[in-house]
């Protein structure tokens, strides 16, 4: 029996910490709850994102890609997706898990990277700044409806940026918003 | 000129480094223990003190791996309640002087000591015919983890609401498990040693008065 036990509880023990980086991940996305409090910018995220960094881009409903549709889905850093947000009223989806970007374009890239190229950019370079025509194939310059026009604008917990997305510093918990806004 | 310290040694280097530092002092305080003479407890629970520690500390990289409530567990069996409690809040005092000591320190003491109060209150089925029933202690050892880690974890009621703090415990779920595997390996590899150890130790019982039986009449 003793002798039995230490190989078994030694062997246990190994493999339990060479899986416990994939376990632990896996049991944070299981039973990750969404945050509630209303004045948090990660309001309506998952709570093992508090304190890192986010990208959510929102799509019109008749425009979103398959999938994106209803309510809001969250995808971790490494691209998984675990968990979404089918009472949400704007469609779309947040990546999120990040930390280290001091700029809003290096998240960006990050995020899309993450995703496989779900949410591929294409941008124009302009002498102020880049501007993203679309994301994901959703280009609201091609957009009709009772507005003169719609862009894609970019939020920064919460407010409109002042500033283009190669400019905007973050914080360590930033949370930035693509949505389509007319005019 | 030679600067070793500058040498830049990984994680699993350091644990190397740890382990083989844990093994020197485990070998060190068996070898200390040899000389000692029989029934010196106190001195011995001070040794076990000091493994304790070092392994919580040298420990420390891997997460809630380390011997502390195997030992205070076995000290419950071998020397009873009080001194178990006494060993379980001096280690979570004296490792959390170097790992960080604040509130918590005191929901692991109370925690340490739950578990030492266990083993003692279990005593008669964990020792057998002077025998450690390992099978018995390896599953309260692992019960002892997690209630060991629910234990402390009430420290964070100071801080959430009751309602979110079953979702921490659930959270917390991978590193209860973590340190129950970590128990039952503890159990299995040192239950035996330190029993014997610890019952060289056990002070025999304190002579009592008793009544002369001569009668002083004639």
């Amino acid at each position: 029996m003793s002798d039995s036990l230490k190989a078994m509880s030694l062997g246990l023990l190994i493999l339990l910490l060479i899986s416990f980086p994939t376990i632990s991940t896996e049991w944070a996305r299981m039973t990750a709850e969404l945050i509630e409090e209303e004045d948090d910018p990660h309001y309506g995220l998952p709570d093992i994102w508090d304190g890192k960094q986010v990208v959510c881009i929102h799509f019109p409903q008749s425009e979103a890609p398959d999938g994106y549709e209803q309510g809001r889905k969250h995808i971790d850093f490494d691209g998984s997706e675990f968990m979404s947000d089918g009472g949400w009223n704007e469609s779309g989806a947040c990546i999120g898990g990040f930390s280290g970007h001091d700029s809003a374009w290096s998240l960006m890239n990050t995020a899309v990277n993450a995703t496989d190229d779900a949410f591929a950019l294409n941008t124009t370079q302009y002498t102020f700044g880049i501007m993203v025509n679309s994301i994901a194939g959703v280009d609201p310059s091609q957009m009709s409806g009772n507005f003169s026009g719609a862009y894609w604008s970019l939020y920064h917990n919460g407010a409109l940026s002042m500033v283009g997305v190669t400019e905007l510093e973050l914080d360590s918990d930033s949370v930035i918003t693509w949505r389509v806004d007319t005019w | 000129m030679l600067d070793a310290h500058a040498v830049a040694i990984g994680p699993h280097g350091m644990l190397a480094i740890n382990i083989a530092m844990l093994s020197l002092i485990g070998w060190a305080l068996w070898r200390a223990e040899q000389k000692m003479s029989s029934g010196s407890d106190l001195i011995l629970l001070i040794l076990l003190g000091a493994f304790a520690v070092s392994g919580r500390v040298l420990l420390d990289p891997i997460p809630n791996v380390q011997p502390v409530t195997v030992i205070v567990l076995l000290a419950g069996i071998h020397f009873g309640a009080p001194r178990a409690v006494a060993l379980a809040a001096a280690v979570a005092l004296c490792s959390n002087v170097l790992l960080g000591h604040g509130l918590w320190s005191l929901y692991q003491a109370v925690g340490w000591s739950a578990v030492g109060v266990a083993g003692a209150a279990l005593s008669n089925r964990l020792y057998v015919d002077g025998r450690m029933a390992i099978g018995a202690l390896a599953a309260l050892a692992a019960v002892s983890a997690f209630a060991f880690d629910w234990i402390v974890s009430l420290s964070a009621l100071h801080s959430l609401s009751s309602e979110v703090f079953l979702v921490y415990l659930m959270a917390g779920i991978p590193y209860d498990l973590l340190h129950a595997a970590g128990n039952v390996a503890f159990v299995a590899w040192l239950a035996n040693p330190l029993s014997e150890i610890m019952t060289r130790h056990v002070a025999p019982p304190a002579p009592m008065a008793v009544r002369d039986p001569v009668s002083s009449r004639v």
